[in-house]
């Protein structure tokens, strides 16, 4: 027997649910360069493509549950709409198209243009959503660091000692939780409105920084009783490869965003008019 | 095992661990605590090592494995050899492997995502093959009763569950010696015993060493081999067999400030009374087979026949204040300082208490005692105004706290949180007591006289213009007493106030808590330590299920076996050794020291010295 196939903590991967097999760092690289590109794009197209894109590796490749149904169907369609109205509404009308109008209130009307380019922006945050959900939701910490010390060579005192640190983060919570119960009773809430919230805020630091400091300087003589750090690596129990799919993944995703953009190219229309 | 005898002409086999005359001076202080400590531990022995509060055992404890000097700076004096290896020397990477560590803080000792990640963490820092960490893990675990949770979140232990991981971590490392950090200061009484269930367990089998530095020793001599005590500063004065030192020195080591078992406590004292309790126990259940050994000295014929609530004259008797309570109860009870109808605290979605009802007369000291989630904080909380609860359901001091601004309730109910640093809001000591006197729209005479008062009266006056962060720990709990009193409030609520904390700490604090009492002021105080409570509380209040399950005076709770069992408590070291007792049926009612009978002043003195 052995010992990869033995080790309990492999996870348990979704069958025929391909992204769950797919390293980490191939469910990042794929989408970036769209990522990047979208941040530029102003048309309704492209995004419209990508976000497409983006529903359809999900959907082939991410295990549905009830959550991720409810964040695809309606969580992102409706902030969409309602960044796009938003956005609508700041567009500045004269640098807009005022061919059509939609809505007139008085003074004030409402075209199309403004529309266009509102919708534009919303869309163009769903999409950099969605294509950020595909390593998001198929993804653990653990893995990612793994990939990262295995496969970027990012040192692992830092991988791990980061990982570590996301323990600190509920305990965190939970001591905030009493600091604020126990200024509560001792009377410091002292007012309403922002300068009193940011007094308020800045009472719970010193306790919380207080308690941190201690509970990080006790976590790193546990760590260092356990002989991190020790030697230049450490044993990868759990190796997260580099594999074929997933340079096909990365390619595949990357020849399909190049040919998105070479079709709708986002900056012609504007240079062209 | 006799392979080692085989060498006839060797003298004795070199020992594990080896402290010669060791001083550790942490950088920036000016004096050495522990000044000099000698004592070596032996292949597959238990050592137990003990000492006043101050004495430098954690200090010493992170010298074993070379943390000091290497991750903690300081100055050290003599020698510590491991296996040979001079700590100062050589690497913890290496050392590790030779010495595993188990902290008092189990979150503390977390770095991964799962109980197996966990326990691999350290064989993966010292390059095994992945074969080598998975059957280490797999062996660990299983020496702890975790490897059917291998896959879970250690959050989802509890503090006994966690603490046990953190031995399997230490063994994984595959080191000879163990050294324990306190390592059931922060655990319920269920905790304890799951702990000390797993070092049993790994005692029986023989082929660890282990330095334990505890302080509840009712449940760590039983798998000790050997005592090592220091004194308070640090010097070695101590080290021999549990009968040669805890039995054989115990008047000694209790006037040090050791802390002995309740149950060795008792048994001086009635040692003290004339009674011949040979050899002296050390835990309730052989405190229970020497009285019944034992014969009833002439003397105490005449004391024992009083009944365990009869002793006024005891200085640390709680008796006659609680028998004034009573009067007084009776003549207030028309109108309770405290009272709690139909009380239904939510926590989010879901109702933690279900109607609960409740009085509390002036003057009471009350424990709230219960399991783990029964809802005895969060029934302290809705009482003190900590969480919102609904209108007409909770009156302190003839308001409805529901509807009071915090600035009229801090006059009525003080709360004092579990860790004192949560509470503090001021820059300077004063200005922390001076706070809730301000609130109260004071003049500035009046705000400073009081604080003057109150910094006298909880021992602070020189401390008035420190930062409260640099106080100590036993000032800043003093403080957070105070803190919650200043305003005047007649009722005090403390949750959990001696977790985490050493006995010679927890004593000070309840001291001060039945000075408070005895000067009138209304107490209510949720804790796990049931031998406190029978100590202090006048009344108990048990809570299960977000619900009342007893409300008593303390004595009666205690005397119910089957209620303390439905509730999932443990019943106090001394009513586990003197309930039922068949030869001398006048003790069997003693739940508290204060009940012993007591012949002399020499008894009093015992007690108070070892307290002081």
């Amino acid at each position: 027997m052995t010992a990869t196939t033995f080790d309990p903590y492999a996870r348990v991967v979704a069958p025929g649910r391909f992204l769950f097999a797919l390293n980490p760092l191939a469910k990042i690289a794929a989408p970036l360069p769209a990522i990047v590109l979208l941040v530029f794009a102003r048309d309704l197209a492209t995004p419209l493509a990508f976000l497409a894109l983006a529903y359809a590796v999900l959907l082939a490749g991410a295990r549905m549950t009830g959550r991720l149904v409810l964040v695809l169907l309606i969580a992102i369609p409706a902030a969409a709409l309602l960044v796009g109205l938003g956005m609508s509404l700041w567009a500045d009308a004269a640098r807009v198209d005022t061919s059509v109008t939609i809505l007139q209130i008085g003074g004030w009307t409402l075209y199309g243009g403004a529309v266009a380019t509102g919708m534009a922006t919303g869309v163009r945050l769903a999409a950099i959503v969605a294509l950020a959900l595909i390593a998001g939701i198929s993804t653990n910490g653990p893995d990612l660091v793994r990939s990262l010390v295995q496969q970027l060579r990012v040192p692992y005192r830092i991988g791990y000692t980061a990982l570590a640190a996301f323990r600190f983060v509920p305990r965190f919570g939970y001591e905030l939780d009493v600091i604020r119960q126990a200024h509560r009773v001792r009377g410091a809430h002292g007012g309403r409105g922002p300068f009193a919230a940011i007094a308020r805020w800045w009472g719970y630091i010193v306790p919380l920084l207080a308690g941190a400091i201690r509970h990080a300087e006790r976590v790193a003589l546990a760590m260092d009783a356990r002989a991190f750090g020790a030697h230049p690596d450490r044993t990868e129990r759990h190796l997260v490869p580099w594999r074929a799919r997933d340079t096909v993944f990365v390619l595949v995703f990357w020849a399909v965003s190049a040919a998105i953009l070479w079709y709708f190219f986002p900056w012609a229309v504007p240079a062209a008019s | 095992m006799t392979s080692a005898a085989s060498g006839a002409a060797a003298p004795r086999p070199v020992p594990l661990l080896q402290v010669r005359d060791l001083g550790i001076r942490h950088d920036g202080s000016a004096t050495a605590t522990p000044a000099s400590a000698t004592f070596s531990v032996a292949r597959g022995e238990v050592v137990l090592l003990l000492g006043p509060s101050g004495a430098g055992k954690s200090t010493l404890a992170l010298a074993l494995n070379g943390l000091i000097p290497h991750a903690v700076p300081a100055t050290i004096d003599g020698t510590v050899l491991v296996d040979g290896l001079d700590t100062r020397t050589t690497p913890v990477a290496t050392l590790s492997t030779h010495v595993g560590m188990v902290f008092q803080d189990p979150d503390a000792q977390l770095v991964t995502g799962t109980l197996l990640d966990e326990v691999a963490f350290g064989p993966e820092n010292l390059r095994m093959p992945v074969d080598e960490v998975l059957a280490r893990s797999e062996d660990a675990l299983r020496r702890v009763g975790l490897w059917d949770r291998r896959h879970e979140n250690p959050d989802r232990l509890s503090g006994g569950g966690r603490q046990r991981l953190a031995i399997a971590c230490a063994l994984a490392m595959g080191s000879p010696l163990l050294v324990l950090d306190e390592p059931t200061a922060n655990l319920d009484p269920q905790g304890i015993d799951e702990v000390y269930a797993a070092l049993g367990d790994l005692v029986a089998a023989g082929d660890r060493a282990i330095v334990l530095v505890e302080h509840n020793l009712d449940a760590a001599t039983a798998i000790t081999d050997r005592v090592v005590v220091l004194d308070h500063d640090g010097h070695t004065v101590a080290d021999g067999t549990v009968d040669d030192v805890l039995r054989g020195r115990a008047d000694e080591l209790h006037a040090m400030g050791v802390w002995l078992p309740v149950a060795t406590i008792a048994a001086l004292r009635l040692r003290a009374a004339g009674w011949s309790l040979d050899p002296l126990p050390l835990d309730p259940a052989e405190l229970r087979a020497g009285l019944e050994a034992a014969e009833a000295p002439a003397s105490a014929v005449r004391n024992s026949v009083s009944t365990p609530f009869s002793g006024p004259q005891d200085p640390i008797s709680a008796d006659s204040a609680a028998s004034r309570l009573n009067t007084e109860h009776t003549a207030a009870a028309t109108e309770p300082l405290i009272r709690v109808r139909g009380l239904r605290t939510r926590r989010g979605r879901t109702e933690v208490l279900h109607g609960v009802d409740l009085d509390v007369a002036a003057g009471e000291f009350v424990a709230i005692v219960g399991a783990n989630g029964a809802g005895k904080t969060t029934l302290l909380q809705s009482i003190a105004g900590v969480v919102r609860v609904p209108r007409g359901q909770v009156r302190v001091d003839g308001v409805d706290v529901a509807r009071i601004d915090l600035r009229s309730l801090s006059r009525r109910i003080g709360f004092v949180f579990q860790n004192p640093e949560h509470q503090f809001i001021a820059h300077t000591v004063f200005d922390e007591l001076a706070h809730g006197l301000r609130l109260q729209k004071l003049p500035a005479d009046e705000v400073r006289e009081r604080t003057l008062e109150v910094l006298r009266r909880f021992g602070l006056e020189d401390k008035a213009d420190v930062h409260p962060f640099l106080l100590s720990g036993g000032q800043k709990r003093r403080l957070s007493v105070g803190t919650a009193l200043v305003a005047g409030a007649p009722v005090l609520a403390l949750d959990e106030p001696t977790f985490g904390q050493d006995r010679a700490r927890a004593d000070e604090l309840m001291h001060l808590l039945r000075g408070l009492s005895e000067a009138g002021t209304t107490i209510l105080v949720v804790t796990h330590d049931m031998q406190l409570v029978t100590e202090y509380a006048h009344r108990t209040i048990v809570v299960g299920d977000g619900t009342i399950l007893a409300d008593a005076p303390t004595s009666e709770i205690f005397a119910d076996e089957a209620l303390l069992q439905a509730a999932g408590l443990r019943q106090p070291p001394l009513r586990r050794a003197f309930a039922g007792l068949t030869r001398h049926p006048s003790l069997a009612g003693v739940t508290r020291l204060a009940d012993l009978p007591h012949s002399a002043a020499r008894v009093a003195d015992v007690h108070t010295e070892g307290a002081s």
